[in-house]
């Protein structure tokens, strides 16, 4: 200890020591038995005690003493967090020697302690001892660490017994797991403290410790195997096959720069990790080259494999089971070394990486195969984890190689190859699943996933590259045939769930989404051997509309049709999914498989399987035209699945790439490539494209009339219509979808010809709209009939279909959307003052203008911008009039909370049109300056600022979003426009003063952050206009009394008080320190003088001379350390950030000590 | 009687009828519906399937917009529903009376007497205390299916 504190006696150890028993007891019996306890203490109380103990001044002495004496195990526990606490807080000015000795006695104390039975004392010692070697690893000498380590290997290695090599190993296991930095703890250091740790401590000790472990595991295994019961070494074996793991687990990092020179031709066909593994986690192991004498040389894989067979033969023993824990460690073990891969292994042509799986292999088919006998033994009760581990080796195996070597690894031992086993396994695990159909997730389930995952690692490169390459054939017959199975089993198991009936209202939506990944993987699968799947879809597609049309025929009161539709359903989903690809918001290309895999005469279009399947399909919707035909068999749900089939289709056969593929064509960059030309053809504007898109939208416009109350269906149809923007001409349709519909027909007008033509088709699409509401607002009895329910919702109806066009502008039709903006203009002020209690209306009244707006402002021209502003000015005072000062009153606080919502949402709103309009000083694409028509955007914007402002509660404040719109909002005009805050009268200043001052403490970093932001840019602003001898912020920045004589603080000082008192000693995330210093740089430049007396103060109030000392040091460092100047620019900004980060570290220790 | 005809149809309220049919899927939360012959408010709708290849229902959780009580309704989203009719006046708040009575200023001058003020403390005392206080206010009121209530306050100026 330090020479300052004195030793305490042993009597006041004894009764803090007992004061914190006291209160750790008591806390815990309030668990148990609470109310015996509400008698006696309060727990609130015992709480405080106990945290008092880690906030106290170097509490060491006090900690080791409950530590070794105190029987309490909790106690001990709480006195280990309160030294860690402490240790990290007071690091800094702890001398080397107290470091030293705090870690090595918690060294000494886990070691002797090894046999205590309170492992979550021992654990939490360890895990203390970790954080303490961390914190202090770059300051001590390389020496005094090995100290610590020759301590800890020593145990490792097992030469004071089985106890303490397990204390031993369980220390490494906190070191490793303090040192990766996905599960270190916070220090309250910068990252990059936590990096160089990393750093270091993976080229120094990583492979030592795994080292050692591994011997140390080695040594233990013969004592298990010999002995015929369980014995102590099994757990110690146990926690070291954990360390192996997790020291795998590692993200390895030092080998970056050596594999690129030296690259593994076996692993280069490894993907990277957001293609192949998408589900399932299977981290890749890619450790150094130095790594391969540990991992490879030594025979470890085949020392683990026989450790695990001899543990298998051990399962009928007592004490072991498959999922005792050393079986399932060692297993785990195993599928980690399967997914090894990078620059350990030689890059001699992967050799040695296949050797190694190949062992591995030859290990893990005996938990596999066969297939059907192992499911049988497992439906028999045997345990699964065994299975699936396996499925998992597979999946790891699968992602580190080529699928051709994938495929031949089982060759050596099995006359048939991996691929054609994989597909066994999985026919076998889908065949399960079918049988047992239960609800819950079984093994079945997971081992179908692992196995898809597998197919999906396997088979991904599939739409780049051409089949016949990535895959041996044996391999495609192996994926025909499991398709053929799965298509079977779905036919089966639809039919078979064909009149289960979930309760669950959105199922139609969650059915295809949650499907969806599994549907891409049967996909993946069938494009393997596209030339057998797609005539076997068309078959099976056949099948079902034959059996339909005969069974509708024989009359539908008789048989019941449910479950052919339910097979079709499925049917259409599955083929959608293998002929067409989603696109995720690009153009979907055919897919590369049916590019290539047919050999297709152009003259014989017709006949290609995929032209077949794709017009079989659209004949048989277009039976849905008929009344009779839809009464008969089209269900909305079958409805459904066709519609989406359709725009999932069409997306990327009709007519859509006819254009872009000739001019592919015409640059030459593209190889001629017969099966997709003719498919495009087939399809094109040319060919059957015209027919084909008028059934489609004939399909469309029926689903839209003949079934209203479906909105599932309209969410579909919705996107088809969005998927072609050819169609001129369409009637206006009366649904829920109106702004969807209105945003699609306006898009569509960028397929037209010329601009002329757009706007005019613009005009004759909205103008009636338009009409309707300025007729309505200009009735002279608005008000009595506007609140008529028949009124009420085609007003509505029209707006939203306003706002849909207002969200739907282009370039193209700016002009026409701006003339429908401007006609209603007046009658959306008349509307709001006539619909001011109706939210809803309100709601879509303000959204309208902010969509009109935000599509509007940058094209903008002077007199329209003035025009439109004016327009924006008025809209928000009439709102604000209707709202400052109104209380809803209602008995039903659901009808209460909901005015508020509204209220929210609106806010929201006025907010976001004001950022619009602040867009056009940003953006501006008119032909001349707004400021000639007199319009500042600045002042308008603060007008509305200051308009909306006191509508916004701090209760308002609390829904996160409209608080991060207010924010940004105001942070961005004070960083854009300080000239303008600096003109406000006193009242709309110190107004969002009050709001900045709210935003610095709210526990929202991005808040918080924002606010710096913004301080930063008032105080540079006025820093720099001063220093040109102008006024800045003038009289704001000075102090001034207010009207009950109380001296009242310039903004600067105050907010220079305020933000050190907040990063001193206030919690927040670190992650706004350096944007604090962003801010407090121009804050100290303004206020220099305030600045040393708010440092003389600190000082002052520091009694401890030692701290005093460092305390004006630290001070003096932050104001001129690391040459600051007092300018403000990039550089001067960065080394002040690390002047106020040392300075935090420095002294936030001590100043936030109790 | 012609003369009560035409007096009648002049004043907008009285001839137009009390509900409108409107189909159940049109029909979206925030809207007005009449379950078991009152007026509410829908705060929440869903819509559910009877079997998987059946027709969709909409459940409606509504709350009454003058007692503030729960109520629920399964309709088929094709059929109709009958919306209420939803009105809301202004009127300045002239005098509260011993009795519970409000007495208001309509738009044309004359007053507005019938309006009991509500039973509900909370609400009442938020009306008293602004009027005590010596506020101008401004009051809404909601009309639906022939009742009336107070639905809300706004505060517009002290009094002169």
């Amino acid at each position: 200890m330090e020479g300052s504190t004195p030793t305490k006696d042993l009597s006041e150890l004894q009764s803090t020591m007992r004061a914190i028993e006291y209160a750790c007891s008591s806390i815990q019996t309030s668990i148990v038995i609470p109310a015996m306890l509400v008698m006696h203490i309060n727990p609130g109380a015992s709480e405080a005690v106990i945290l008092s103990l880690g906030q106290s001044s170097q509490p060491y002495e006090t900690c080791e003493f409950i530590l070794e004496n105190s029987q309490v195990a909790t106690a001990r526990f709480q006195a280990a967090a309160a030294i860690r606490e402490a240790a990290i807080r007071e690091w800094a000015f702890l001398s080397a020697n107290a470091k030293r000795n705090l870690i090595s006695f918690c060294l000494i104390y886990i070691m002797k302690r090894a046999s205590s039975p309170d492992f979550y004392v021992q654990a939490k010692v360890s895990s203390v001892t970790a954080q303490l070697m961390k914190r202090g690893w770059l300051e001590f000498m390389a020496g005094e660490m090995v100290v610590f380590f020759n301590q800890v290997n020593q145990a490792v290695v097992g030469s004071h017994g089985i106890d303490m090599q397990f204390a031993g190993i369980k220390v490494l296991e906190s070191l490793v797991s303090e040192f990766s930095p996905s599960t270190s703890s916070a220090m309250g250091l910068p990252r990059e403290f936590h990096e160089q740790c990393r750093r270091s401590f993976e080229k120094d000790y990583l492979k030592e410790f795994y080292r050692l472990t591994q011997e140390a595991a080695s040594r233990l295994t013969k004592k298990i195997i010999e002995s015929d019961s369980v014995v102590p070494e099994a757990k110690v074996c146990t926690a070291a096959l954990d360390l192996m793991l997790q020291i795998l687990n590692w993200d390895f990092r030092s080998n970056t720069s050596d594999t690129k020179k030296n690259v593994n031709v076996f692993s280069a066909g490894v993907r990277q990790d957001g293609d192949s593994l998408k589900r399932s986690e299977c981290h890749l192991v890619q450790p150094g080259s130095d790594w391969r004498d540990v991992l490879i040389l030594s025979g470890h894989v085949g020392w683990l494999l026989s450790f695990y067979a001899a543990l298998r033969l051990k399962f009928s023993c007592e004490g072991y089971w498959l999922d005792c824990p050393i079986a399932v460690s060692a297993r785990k073990l195993v599928v980690q070394f399967c997914s090894l891969t990078g620059p350990v292994f030689l890059s001699d042509y992967g050799k040695i990486h296949e050797q190694h799986l190949l062992q591995l292999l030859s290990g893990i088919m005996g938990w596999v195969d066969p297939p059907d006998a192992v499911s049988k033994t497992i439906e028999n009760g045997k345990s699964d984890s065994e299975f699936l581990d396996g499925c998992r080796a597979l999946l790891a195996i699968a992602s580190v190689t080529t699928p051709h070597d994938f495929d031949s690894l089982l060759k050596s031992m099995r006359p048939i190859g991996t691929l054609t086993f994989l597909s066994m396994l999985m026919s076998e695990v889908i065949k399960v699943l079918m049988t047992s159909n239960t609800e819950e997730e079984t093994w079945s389930w997971e081992a179908r996933d692992v196995l898809l995952d597998t197919w999906t690692a396997i088979l991904t490169p599939i739409n780049t590259i051409n089949v016949n390459a990535l895959l041996p054939s044996e391999g495609i017959k192996a994926a025909a045939n499991l398709f053929s199975f799965i298509v079977e089993c779905e036919l089966r198991l639809a039919s078979a769930t064909a009149f289960n009936d979930e309760g669950d209202s959105d199922y139609l939506h969650a059915s295809v989404s949650a499907m969806d990944e599994r549907l891409s993987c049967y996909a993946l699968i069938a494009r393997a051997s596209i030339d057998v799947t797609i005539p076997l879809l068309t078959r099976v597609f056949s099948e079902r509309v034959a059996r339909l049309n005969q069974q509708s025929r024989k009359g539908r009161g008789i048989i019941d049709l449910t479950e052919t539709l339910e097979e079709l359903y499925s049917l259409l989903l599955i083929i959608g999914h293998v002929i067409a690809d989603e696109g995720e918001g690009e153009l979907p290309l055919v897919p590369n498989t049916i590019q290539t895999q047919f050999v297709v005469d152009v003259v014989e279009a017709d006949k290609h399987p995929v032209i077949l399947l794709s017009s079989s399909i659209i004949k048989f919707a277009e039976q849905c035209l008929s009344p009779e035909m839809r009464a008969s068999f089209f269900s909305p749900r079958l409805l459904e699945s066709i519609i989406w089939f359709l725009a999932r289709w069409s997306r990327t056969y009709l007519m859509s790439s006819d254009g872009i593929g000739e001019k592919i064509l015409d640059s030459g960059h593209h190889h001629e490539n017969s099966s997709k030309k003719t498919l495009l053809c087939f399809f094109g504007e040319h060919s059957q494209g015209k027919l084909v898109l008028d059934i489609i939208v004939r399909i469309a416009f029926i689903t839209l009339t003949s079934y209203p109350g479906e909105k599932d269906l309209q969410n579909s149809w919705h996107e088809l219509a969005t998927s072609f923007s050819t169609e001129k001409t369409l009637i206006l349709l009366d649904t829920a979808h109106q702004r969807s519909l209105a945003q699609t027909l306006v898009r569509s007008a960028s397929g037209m010809r010329n601009s002329d033509m757009s706007n005019q088709y613009v005009r004759n699409l909205m103008g009636p709209i338009a009409t309707y509401i300025v007729e309505i607002s200009s009735k002279s009895n608005v008000r009595s009939i506007a609140q008529q329910p028949d009124i009420l919702l085609t007003v509505s109806c029209m707006l939203e279909r306003l706002r849909g066009a207002a969200s739907a502008s282009e370039p193209r039709t700016q002009k026409a959307i701006y003339e429908l903006g401007f006609s209603v203009m007046n009658p959306i002020l008349v509307l709001l003052e006539v619909y001011k209690h109706e939210s809803a209306v309100v709601y879509l009244l303000l959204k309208f203008v902010v969509d009109w707006v935000d599509g509007q402002i940058t094209y903008l021209e002077a007199q329209e911008t003035a025009a439109v502003v004016d327009f924006c000015m008025r809209l928000l005072q009439l709102y604000s009039s209707h709202n400052i000062g109104k209380i809803s009153l209602s008995l039903s606080s659901s009808l209460l909370s909901e005015a508020k919502t509204d209220k929210y949402k609106d806010l929201r709103a006025l907010l976001q049109l004001l950022s619009n309009l602040c867009s056009k000083d940003m953006i501006d694409f008119s032909s001349d300056s707004i400021e000639a028509q007199g319009t500042n955007i600045s002042q308008v914007v603060y007008f509305g600022l200051h308009m909306v402002t006191p509508l916004i509660s701090m209760e308002l404040l609390k829904y996160p979003k409209l608080c991060h719109d207010y924010f940004s909002l105001l942070s961005h005009i004070l960083e854009v426009y300080p000239e303008t805050f600096a003109q406000l009268n006193s009242e709309a200043f110190s107004h969002i003063l009050g709001t900045l001052d709210f935003g610095l403490h709210h526990q929202d970093a991005d808040v918080v952050s924002k606010c710096l932001r913004a301080l930063q840019a008032l105080a540079s602003y006025h820093y720099k206009e001063t220093s040109n001898g102008n006024i800045g912020l003038g009289a704001h920045t000075l102090g001034l009394k207010d009207s009950t004589g109380n001296v009242q603080e310039g903004l600067l000082s105050r907010f220079l008080r305020s933000l050190l008192q907040l990063l001193l000693f206030e919690d927040y995330s670190l992650d706004i320190v350096s944007v604090a210093a962003d801010a407090l740089l121009p804050l100290i430049l303004c206020e220099q003088g305030l600045f040393q007396i708010l440092g003389n103060e600190l000082i002052e109030r520091q009694p401890n001379p030692t701290l005093k000392c460092r305390l004006a040091n630290a001070l003096h460092k932050l104001a001129s350390g690391n040459q600051l100047s007092s300018s403000l620019d990039r550089i001067n900004y960065q080394r002040f950030r690390k002047n106020l980060n040392s300075f935090l570290v420095e002294v936030r220790g001590f100043l936030r000590t109790m | 009687m012609s003369d009560e005809e035409h007096h009648f149809d002049s004043h907008a309220d009285a001839g137009a009828s009390k509900t409108y049919p409107q189909q159940a899927g049109t029909i979206r939360k925030n809207g007005y519906i009449v379950i078991k012959s009152r007026p509410c408010k829908v705060v929440e709708v869903s819509t559910s399937k009877t079997g998987k290849h059946g027709h969709a229902k909409c459940h409606f959780v509504a709350i009454d917009i003058f007692n503030g009580k729960k109520l629920e309704d399964i309709v088929p989203s094709s059929h109709n529903c009958d919306v209420p009719h939803v009105n809301r006046t202004d009127y300045q708040l002239i005098d509260i009376s011993e009795d519970g009575f409000v007495s208001l200023l309509t738009e044309n001058g004359n007053t507005k007497d019938d309006l009991r003020l509500p039973t509900d403390d909370a609400l009442l005392s938020q009306i008293k205390d602004g009027f005590a206080e010596g506020k101008d206010l401004v009051v809404s009121v909601m009309s639906a299916m022939g009742e009336e209530q107070i639905c809300a306050l706004k505060d517009i100026g002290p009094k002169n």
